[in-house]
């Protein structure tokens, strides 16, 4: 395969073309709060949470191979954490991130120890029902008290503490109320003379605090996907991917890994829940969507489309499924489809999106099993190819060779 | 007594629907080792197509097989197209592919004829109800013991236990239903004493997917309405007796089917913490214990895993 430009890792070029990329990602992701308009920012926030909930599937299905339909109910987790601490417990929302993490994580860990024996689409079958069942649990009458039954919680101090100073939450708004601004007084952060934060104050500027929430979330969900996969635990992960039964003889201790991976997905899975919940300012079983078994299948369909088994890919096919999903969300009514496509989709009675991605998947899959990631890696060599360091040059004791098969095996197919 | 005997016969014959969910299940996986994840959707696909037959004034038994028909033809497309193409590369593309399959019908189904419950007057229904294939009048019952047992659901259990048994005797006494078996037993060596493979899983789909249709209707007479959500927990149930019966056992599947019906309805009816929200936790139960305790399930073979 000829490229037209071909460089080395590390030298200047590739470093520019480095740096030219993080400046372009940061500035579109300061753009957006700051000059994007509402509905872009709402947008991208629920973009955000999706990649969030993918990334922390490709854990444990793109890297472990561990099928799971049932991911909507960790989200789910992390949504009611969130809702029941500050609702009946007038926590501040900021607490419930690290708690729902534990929680999520701990009940990853149970669901664990059955999948361990139970294998492929049989898992799936599990997961399946365990989706579909926990948003029947939280309408379930024993637990009411707790979850507030099908009408669900409102993300506002507990009646009952008008005493307490209900930890930082507002008692009239659906979420944060940071800082000590007087009534009527407009709290703003300004950075270079740019709102970054927008009216804390006011509901309808709340999406660019929302927007940074979200994204610090999907922040550390990378960074946590990223120091998992690149170290020994991800090794062993992939191990099971591709052969569970050599992966146990090199001495992988299944059981283990595979209750450290579903707890933590589960765990990371639990935090845009919470975004959720914030955002949407309480937790119902039918107010949030991503909570249903139908979010689970979205997540997966995102992750896949985008590449699974890889770090970005969930990233990119997120981005992809909620800016189509906006898009064509009018399109049941005819004439809001632009002209050209107007016969392609105008005969359907309900958006085209769901059913757009339920084709790409399936095309997706003959074509470029990999996604969208798989396509770049495979593709963008044609243009730039990056030579890896030669082995001996690196200047670290360690031999170079398992870096770059781990490299090439980071990014492969889930069987 | 009445009552349990009542909540026994309405539990049967809610499984029956859960069994015949199962049966296409089971026939697909003995074809070719994959769960089909669109086989609730397929079901609904034609179980909207029966309303869509009678909207145009097609009587209910014609409406069926034509539905069954539809069921079929889409299931046969479904193997060659995709499932038969793609199952070269992987268990987990074959996953992928009847996911996407899943949620492309369920859309499919919504882009045709709306996201609402049909029929309603909204859209112009000329059925008042979904087509019920049994009688179902408040007097079409009679009294046994002192329980009332509705002629619908002693109609939906003959007609399930008429399947099976049809089903039985086409495994069993003819010669495609031998071929069936060989392929079950062995694909390759069946390839090799001339069975057309090929034909026979094509058949298989069609056959499991019309199977499906039949369910369909069934739960779609049993509500009297059909909505996008209706096969959702039907395929879990359904998978569920799959799993307790074992999936590669016909039988088991029948008597899953009825035991998972049974246990749901006895459970929701005498428990009375589990109601009618914990009636899939049920379900969800009976999945993980099977499969952590025997996963060849009460009438499948052990599998045994060649390293």
């Amino acid at each position: 395969m000829k490229s037209l430009v071909t460089i080395r890792e590390g030298s200047a070029a590739h470093w520019a073309i480095r740096i030219v990329t993080a400046v372009l990602l940061v500035a579109i992701l300061l753009w957006v709060p700051t000059k994007g308009s509402a509905s872009l920012i709402t947008t991208s926030i629920e973009a955000m949470t999706l990649m969030s909930a993918a990334m922390a599937l490709n854990l444990v299905l793109g890297y472990t191979g561990q099928i799971s339909i049932g991911h909507s109910a960790f989200l789910g987790i992390g949504a009611y954490t969130t809702g029941i601490m500050v609702s009946r417990w007038g926590f501040s929302p900021w607490v419930t991130f690290p708690v729902a993490f534990g929680v999520a994580f701990f009940v990853g860990v149970l669901v664990s120890f059955p999948a361990a024996r139970i294998k492929g689409v049989y898992l799936a079958l599990v997961t399946l029902a365990l989706g579909l069942v926990f948003p029947q649990m939280l309408t379930w009458k024993r637990f009411s008290w707790l979850t507030g039954g099908g009408s669900g919680l409102p993300l506002s101090c507990p009646a009952t503490s008008a005493t307490r100073t209900c930890a930082g939450v507002a008692k009239t708004t659906t979420g944060f109320d940071i800082g000590p601004a007087q009534k009527g007084q407009l709290q703003t952060f300004k950075i270079f003379g740019h709102d970054f934060f927008g009216d804390l104050r006011r509901l309808d500027n709340k999406s660019a605090f929302w927007y940074w929430i979200a994204l610090s979330v999907v922040v550390v969900i990378y960074l946590a996907c990223r120091g998992v996969v690149k170290s020994r635990v991800g090794r062993s992960l992939i191990a099971i991917r591709d052969n569970e039964t050599a992966a146990a003889v090199m001495g992988v201790n299944l059981v283990r890994t595979k209750a450290f991976v579903f707890g933590l997905s589960a765990g990371l899975c639990a935090l845009p829940g919470c975004v959720v919940a914030i955002k949407t300012g309480g937790v119902s079983p039918e107010g949030i969507l991503s909570l249903t078994v139908l979010g689970a299948i979205t997540f997966l369909i995102a992750m896949v489309i985008g590449g699974a088994g890889s770090l970005w890919g969930p990233i990119l096919g997120s981005t992809l499924y909620v800016f189509v999903t906006d898009k064509t969300g009018s399109w049941a009514d005819d004439d809001k489809i632009p002209g050209l496509i107007r016969p392609l989709f105008g005969w359907s009675k309900i958006s085209p999106a769901d059913g757009i991605f339920a084709l790409l998947l399936i095309i997706l899959m003959f074509v470029a099993p990999r996604g969208i990631a798989g396509l770049w890696k495979q593709y963008s060599p044609l243009v730039v190819r990056v030579l890896p360091r030669p082995a001996g040059t690196g200047g670290t004791p360690e031999p170079l060779a398992t870096v770059s098969a781990t490299e090439t095996t980071n990014e492969g197919e889930p069987q | 007594m009445d009552l349990f005997l009542q909540r026994v016969i309405d539990g049967i014959s809610q499984g029956s629907v859960y069994a015949l969910i199962a049966l296409g299940l089971v026939i697909i996986y003995r074809g070719t080792g994959h769960l089909n994840f669109a086989q609730g959707e397929m079901a609904l696909f034609s179980t909207y197509c029966v309303y869509q037959f009678g909207e145009w004034g097609v009587p209910v038994w014609i409406a069926l097989v034509l539905g069954m028909g539809v069921g079929f033809v889409l299931g046969s497309i479904t193997e060659v197209t995709l499932v038969r193409p793609i199952s070269k590369k992987s268990p987990f593309a074959v996953f992928i592919v009847t996911l996407g399959l899943f949620r492309f019908l369920n859309w499919l189904d919504g882009a045709i004829w709306g996201n609402q419950q049909l029929p309603t007057t909204a859209v112009g229904s000329k059925q008042g109800r979904f087509p019920s294939l049994f009688p179902r009048e408040p007097e079409d019952h009679f009294k046994i013991l002192g329980a009332t047992i509705r002629w619908e659901r002693v109609g939906i259990l003959a007609l399930v236990l008429g399947i099976s048994l049809l089903l039985y005797l086409l495994f069993n006494f003819t010669k495609f239903g031998l071929a069936m078996r060989a392929v079950a037993s062995n694909a390759e060596s069946a390839k090799l004493t001339g069975i057309r493979t090929h034909i026979v899983l094509m058949v298989s789909w069609g056959l499991a997917a019309a199977i499906g249709a039949i369910g369909g209707v069934v739960m779609g007479g049993l509500n009297g309405t059909v909505n996008l959500g209706l096969m959702f927990g039907i395929f879990i149930y359904g998978s569920a007796a799959a799993t307790l019966g074992g999936f590669d056992s016909p039988v088991g599947a029948v008597v899953g089917g009825m035991i998972i019906g049974l246990v749901e309805n006895l459970a929701s009816g005498y428990i009375d913490w589990v109601g009618q929200e914990l009636k899939l936790g049920v379900a969800l139960l009976v999945i993980v214990g099977v499969l952590l305790v025997k996963p060849s399930g009460l009438f499948g073979t052990p599998k045994v895993e060649r390293v």
